[in-house]
């Protein structure tokens, strides 16, 4: 479980302001954020990752505190457990591949490495520098790289952009495969409407820094296991809604019957659409 | 006149030493600038930047001053290592180091912070530490940038004159490098000699910025 409530000033495509969150992410999700350029979304992979220490907040995840404000408690990137893609891959141009992928792992885990090059594909490019590979070879590498110290949170900051629909459809069925086979936690910004609907299970919409729809969506995950066990059901004072999380999904209603429901009880989930 | 090497020889030496040195210290000291930003940080670039606008003979005579046997750090260092900085080798490598340190802290802190960011934050997230991210990404790909710092404190320490004859003064085998060899040979008239010092030491810096500008081309075309 990640909660994440933040206070950010910065300045939006419509001017200064303060990005303002409270979200709680389930563990194994993958949600998307989406929202126009300039609205925040960035920024907040950003805070989780500490590479930006907002005005005031508090993150945690799995019960460990990574910041909090009022405690004065900071942790910075290398004590959070975060894989994080970058827009431009930020692939080191002086190490192989192979190098690359295995630049933050110990010698416990070098078979992870293997596992992941064969898993992305890449095995046959292990020994050539980032310099000779396609747009999609690096963004795979640079997934691969985020992925194989096993983060708790995985941040992916717009993989597609730059890639044409080829490499994209195979970005997404990587994304896809490996969130299934390693379930972990993650965070999707994205500009692309296809990229969201095919991989994300929760839709985040930024404008302005402020959240302007919070959306569980239907995905292949979600409809194949229609009973869920509630692992927490909780009150979000900040948008008023009722929260139920179980291992695959969170649901948000406003309706007050659900103060009846308890952890430990089963819901049926009935698509329609 | 047959021209005496000693002073090209000891010109070379104390280029050699005072480069390495400035290695050793001038590339983390480049990198915890590049890398940090505290509130002392533009009192500590300005330190190193000041031999670049102080004359020479400024900083030659506060050396003098602090190294002098008479004043309180260097009576301690003849007491205590029984080392004597004025008119000395040792003297000239410690007056270098200071006077050649933006030479080699600048190039490297520029080129270092013209990597992109992601590189070092990429590093970051994946749990390694400022140094060991400057060790193994930022510098590898910095290879010009640290090039251009060792040559440039290499030549500028080939041409001092002002600071070594303040700190050095004239004694031959021990501070007469070649630029005061070719100051000496002029107030003798010996124009001959002067003019066999002033063409190695114009040809030797003529091939060193050759070789510095052939291997950046080789490094940024590659």
């Amino acid at each position: 479980m990640i909660d994440l409530t933040v206070t950010f000033p910065r300045l939006f495509t419509e001017g200064p302001g303060n990005l303002q969150l409270a979200v709680s992410l389930t563990s194994g999700s993958l949600t998307a954020v989406v929202g126009p350029s300039g609205s925040g979304k960035t920024t907040i992979l950003r805070v989780l990752a500490g590479l930006e220490t907002p005005s005031q907040g508090r993150i945690v995840v799995d019960d460990q505190v990574w910041l909090d404000h009022e405690q004065r408690i900071n942790l910075p990137p290398q004590q959070r457990s975060i894989g994080y893609v970058f827009q431009d891959t930020a692939l080191f141009p002086n190490l192989t591949v192979r190098e690359n992928i295995a630049y933050a792992t110990t010698r416990g885990q070098r078979t992870q490495v293997d596992e992941l090059l064969e898993s992305a594909g890449l095995a046959s490019f292990a020994s050539i520098r980032p310099a000779q590979l396609s747009g999609g070879q690096r963004q795979r590498v640079a997934l691969a790289r985020a992925l194989v110290r096993r983060p708790k949170l995985l941040l992916l900051d717009e993989p597609f952009s730059a890639l044409d629909d080829d490499a994209t459809d195979q970005l997404r069925q990587l994304l896809r495969s490996l969130h299934r086979t390693w379930g972990t936690t993650t965070i999707l910004v994205s500009h692309h409407k296809a990229d969201v609907q095919a991989l994300a299970d929760r839709v985040i919409q930024l404008s302005q820094g402020r959240i302007l729809t919070d959306q569980s969506q239907l995905n292949q995950a979600t409809l194949t296991t229609p009973s869920q066990v509630i692992r927490q059901i909780w009150f979000d004072q900040a948008q008023q809604q009722w929260v139920i999380d179980t291992d695959t999904i969170q649901l948000r209603s406003v309706n007050a019957d659900w103060s009846l429901l308890q952890a430990g009880m089963t819901v049926d989930l009935t698509w329609y659409g | 006149m047959p021209i005496d090497w000693e002073p090209i020889w000891l010109t070379l030496r104390l280029a050699s030493v005072t480069t390495l040195l400035l290695l050793i210290i001038g590339v983390p000291l480049a990198g915890w600038l590049a890398l940090s930003n505290f509130r002392l940080k533009p009192l500590v670039e300005s330190l190193i930047s000041l031999p670049l606008v102080l004359p020479p003979s400024v900083v030659g005579f506060y050396l003098l001053l602090a190294f002098s046997p008479t004043s309180a750090f260097g009576g301690w260092l003849l007491r205590t290592l029984d080392l004597q900085l004025v008119f000395s080798f040792s003297g000239l490598v410690v007056a270098s180091l200071l006077y050649s340190l933006p030479f080699m802290v600048h190039p490297i802190q520029a080129g270092l912070e013209n990597l992109p960011v992601s590189w070092r934050e990429a590093s970051y997230t994946l749990g390694k530490s400022p140094t060991q991210t400057l060790w193994r990404v930022l510098l590898p790909n910095c290879k010009p940038a640290l090039l251009t710092g060792i040559i440039l404190t290499f030549a500028h320490t080939i041409g001092e004159f002002g600071l070594v004859l303040m700190i050095g003064g004239n004694l031959p085998g021990q501070t007469r490098v070649a630029s005061i060899a070719i100051y000496n040979e002029v107030e003798l008239l010996h124009f001959e000699t002067a003019h066999a010092y002033a063409a190695l030491l114009l040809g030797l810096s003529l091939a060193i910025l050759l070789l510095v500008y052939s291997f950046n081309k080789r490094v940024t075309t590659v």
